[in-house]
């Protein structure tokens, strides 16, 4: 019995030292890797909530250089063909200003399930939320285990969220991955325009568990925050 | 004149009804403006008629037009010389970039309500004019669009040098 309990024990002040590192870690500004080679590309993930949230989403990654943030991967919310149709319209727009380098298709649409919908009981949300936490865990953990030539690759380098609900569940795959040590994307989120004077709940419960945390407007800039504040990005 | 007034995907009845009522049309007129266009959305309107998909009917001096969802309402914006407006921030940020005056009501009833601290913190930086249901008609009648502050137009190099930095290129 007392086994069992040194164990459980152990295994909990494991998680916790490493939840500390993590977090810790992510607060420090990483270095920029010396010398980068000039036609080397970042893989990137999109995250589309739903209506508002993906249109400023799309806006953000409208202002990316997308030869150089290739392939992109939007990653949809289960039977939100808005954010879908919006992300293709993207992409279509992009493609005609820009000659990609090659055939290779440089976008591609994911769906996850739903943490919590629209009026959503709360009794029967906790089985759909471990439904999409899973669905989360096999994207960003599982499935990048077993791409090929890709051994010990993230399944992005960089993942871009802005709310709502299901990003909070990505974010905890991912977390969830640094402390197992497998690799990882960069997170950044960015707080929606419409929040003026407070974070949104999906804003406070990220605020320590992403790698950047931008927001769009002056009142939200804590001193000695983390969050950074360039003006109105959408 | 053409005033083009937008709950977007929401429901507001109270906006969608005081923009036809007898106050806001006659003070809409006395300060020229002659048609209406009126987005109600998922809005329910009390008088029976009005709440078909599409209705067009002249009250008080306003040739009006009222009608449920467009997929875009790009081309009543431009048409319009006032936009009339729920506060919610796709709205907002696509008329202003548009250049147009804009008066926001932000809807009370919602539970959360930011709505109302964007509404008021553009207000402040002279990019829109923020009103209540109550005070919608004297909002127009004192309304000065020469006097509104041109909002910035979109910029995506402050979200690419972000993310630039962040994976290493600059």
């Amino acid at each position: 019995m007392s086994n069992c309990a040194t164990i459980v024990l152990s295994l909990l002040l494991f998680f916790c030292v490493r939840l500390f590192f993590v977090i810790f870690s992510s607060r420090r500004v990483r270095l920029a890797p010396e010398n980068p080679r000039p036609p080397r590309t970042c893989s990137i993930a999109i995250f589309l909530g739903s209506g508002g949230h993906t249109s400023e989403a799309l806006k953000l990654a409208s202002a990316l250089d997308f030869g150089r943030y290739s392939p992109r991967t939007y990653i949809v919310s289960e039977g939100d063909a808005f954010s879908a149709q919006k992300a293709l319209a993207l992409e279509h727009i992009k493609a005609t200003y820009h000659v990609f380098s090659d055939d290779q298709p440089q976008y591609k649409l994911l769906t996850i399930p739903r943490a919590r919908r629209v009026h959503q009981s709360l009794l029967s949300t906790p089985p759909d939320a471990v439904r999409s936490l899973l669905a989360c865990m096999y994207l960003v953990s599982v499935r990048p285990l077993f791409k090929k030539g890709a051994f010990r690759e993230p399944f992005v380098d960089l993942l871009i969220l802005n709310g709502p609900g299901t990003c909070v569940i990505l974010c905890a795959a991912i977390l969830l991955n640094r402390i197992i040590g497998l690799p990882s994307p960069r997170v950044m989120y960015v707080e929606s325009f419409a929040r003026v004077k407070s974070l949104s709940l999906s804003g406070k419960l990220l605020y320590q568990f992403t790698d950047r945390f931008v927001v769009q407007w002056p009142d939200l800039v804590k001193p000695g925050g983390r969050e950074i504040y360039c003006g109105c990005l959408v | 004149m053409l005033v083009f007034a937008t709950v977007g995907s929401t429901r507001f009845d109270a906006l969608v009804e005081a923009t036809i009522s007898e106050t806001v049309l006659s003070t809409l007129r006395d300060s020229g403006y002659d048609r209406l266009i009126l987005q109600r959305g998922n809005s329910v309107i009390e008088s029976e008629e009005f709440n078909e998909e599409n209705c067009t009917i002249q009250r008080y001096g306003v040739g009006i037009e009222i009608w449920r969802f467009k997929p875009s309402i790009q081309a009543e914006c431009e048409q319009a010389d006032l936009v009339i407006s729920h506060a919610g921030s796709g709205t907002i940020l696509d008329v202003l970039r548009l250049g147009k005056p804009l008066i926001v009501v932000p809807n009370p009833t919602l539970l959360d309500n930011h709505q109302e601290e964007l509404a008021s913190a553009l207000q402040i930086l002279g990019h829109l004019k923020a009103t209540s249901i109550q005070d919608l008609a004297s909002t127009i009648a004192s309304f000065e669009p020469r006097n509104l502050v041109p909002f910035p137009p979109f910029d995506g190099t402050k979200f690419s040098k972000l993310v630039d930095e962040e994976m290493g290129f600059i």
